[in-house]
């Protein structure tokens, strides 16, 4: 008889590190013995029907496995999408309190009393002179036109003339 | 028995999720499965029922499988389908002797057709106690090694072999 069991393990080795040499080979015997008890009463297998039946229902639990495998991607990409926006809206939340604009304090050359006045003539007398001059030139002009200059008009041009260098010098010279 | 670089690649094909892998993961081990729930309910359609839940649950548990005896782990499993088999025939039984008292009517468990008693072997068998029935399964079936089994069961390898021994000594008095 073959000493070693269907498992290829020494059962007597192992039995006697329990019981003595003698014992352990009874017991060797036993478990042999079992064993060919039941080799020669082999259980009935599955029916044909029967396994593929199992095949079948393994290819649907793969399928079911792939679908949900799909709807945890699905749900997984949701859930990045949802936390990159409330990282993306922080984020920017916090850049714009980082980067607030300074207020920024705007200062005119321009005296602001005068700025804001309205009367042109106290602030400033050339631009009052220039301003009146330039009102008597336009009157003259209007008379021109008119024709109030009995000598063709060509010397009150001259003057008018004259007068718009002479303005013109002493408005530059300030 | 499949050689183990054939068991590693359809291992590998079954994680990938091929139908095909796991079609010869039933071919290689639904005889040897359906062998052990067979000897341990004694009942054809119990055992067909319990070799297709084993499968099934392998799809799901295939992922968690990270090496080691493959036989090991697939007995571990079918172990645990059989012992959850056994608790709801607890539960069954309850409910009937519940059913019985309120109804006083004797009601009793089907009766193993004709066929599956005129086994000898499992006639013997069921004069064995559960465990030790088990155990003896575990190891004609899984063909695991004592230390595999042992640690299976989370006990010491001596309380395994004692058992197992006892187990087959009786069983040897019975068929002889």
């Amino acid at each position: 008889m073959d000493k070693r069991s269907q498992n290829d393990e020494d059962v007597k080795a192992l039995f006697e590190k329990f019981v003595n040499s003698e014992q352990a080979e009874q017991i060797e015997e036993d478990f042999l013995k079992a064993e060919q008890i039941l080799r020669s009463c082999p259980a009935p297998g599955p029916d044909n029907e029967v396994t593929a039946g199992i095949k079948s229902q393994i290819a649907w639990a793969l399928l079911d496995r792939k679908e949900s495998a799909s709807k945890r991607k699905a749900l997984k990409a949701v859930a990045v999408a949802a936390a990159f926006i409330v990282i993306a809206a922080l984020s920017v939340k916090l850049l714009e309190k980082q980067s607030q604009p300074q207020e920024i304090i705007y200062a005119s050359i321009i005296p602001r009393a005068i700025w804001e006045s309205e009367d042109i003539v106290s602030d400033d007398i050339n631009l009052a002179t220039l301003t009146a001059e330039i009102e008597q030139i336009k009157d003259e002009m209007l008379a021109l036109q008119l024709g109030d200059y009995a000598d063709n008009g060509s010397g009150a041009v001259e003057e008018i003339e004259m007068e718009f260098i002479e303005i013109n010098s002493d408005f530059w010279k300030g | 028995m499949a050689k183990s670089e054939d068991l590693t690649r359809i291992i590998t094909g079954c994680k990938k999720g091929n139908a095909e892998c796991f079609s010869q993961l039933v071919d290689i081990y639904s005889r040897r499965c359906y062998g052990y729930f067979y000897r341990l309910t004694g009942r054809r359609e119990i055992s067909d029922d319990l070799l297709s839940e084993l499968f099934v649950k392998l799809v799901e548990k295939i992922g968690s499988y990270k090496g080691g005896s493959f036989e090991s782990w697939l007995f571990k499993i079918a172990s645990n389908i059989f012992h959850d088999y056994l608790r709801s025939k607890q539960r069954y039984k309850k409910l009937l002797e519940v059913q019985k008292k309120q109804l006083e009517s004797e009601v009793t468990e089907p009766k193993h057709r004709e066929d599956d008693r005129a086994d000898k072997l499992q006639k013997e068998l069921g004069k064995l106690d559960a465990d030790t029935r088990e155990l003896i399964m575990l190891r004609f079936y899984s063909q695991l090694s004592f230390k595999e089994i042992a640690e299976m069961r989370s006990e010491p390898i001596g309380t395994t072999l004692s058992k197992l021994h006892r187990g087959v000594k009786r069983l040897r008095e019975l068929m002889e």
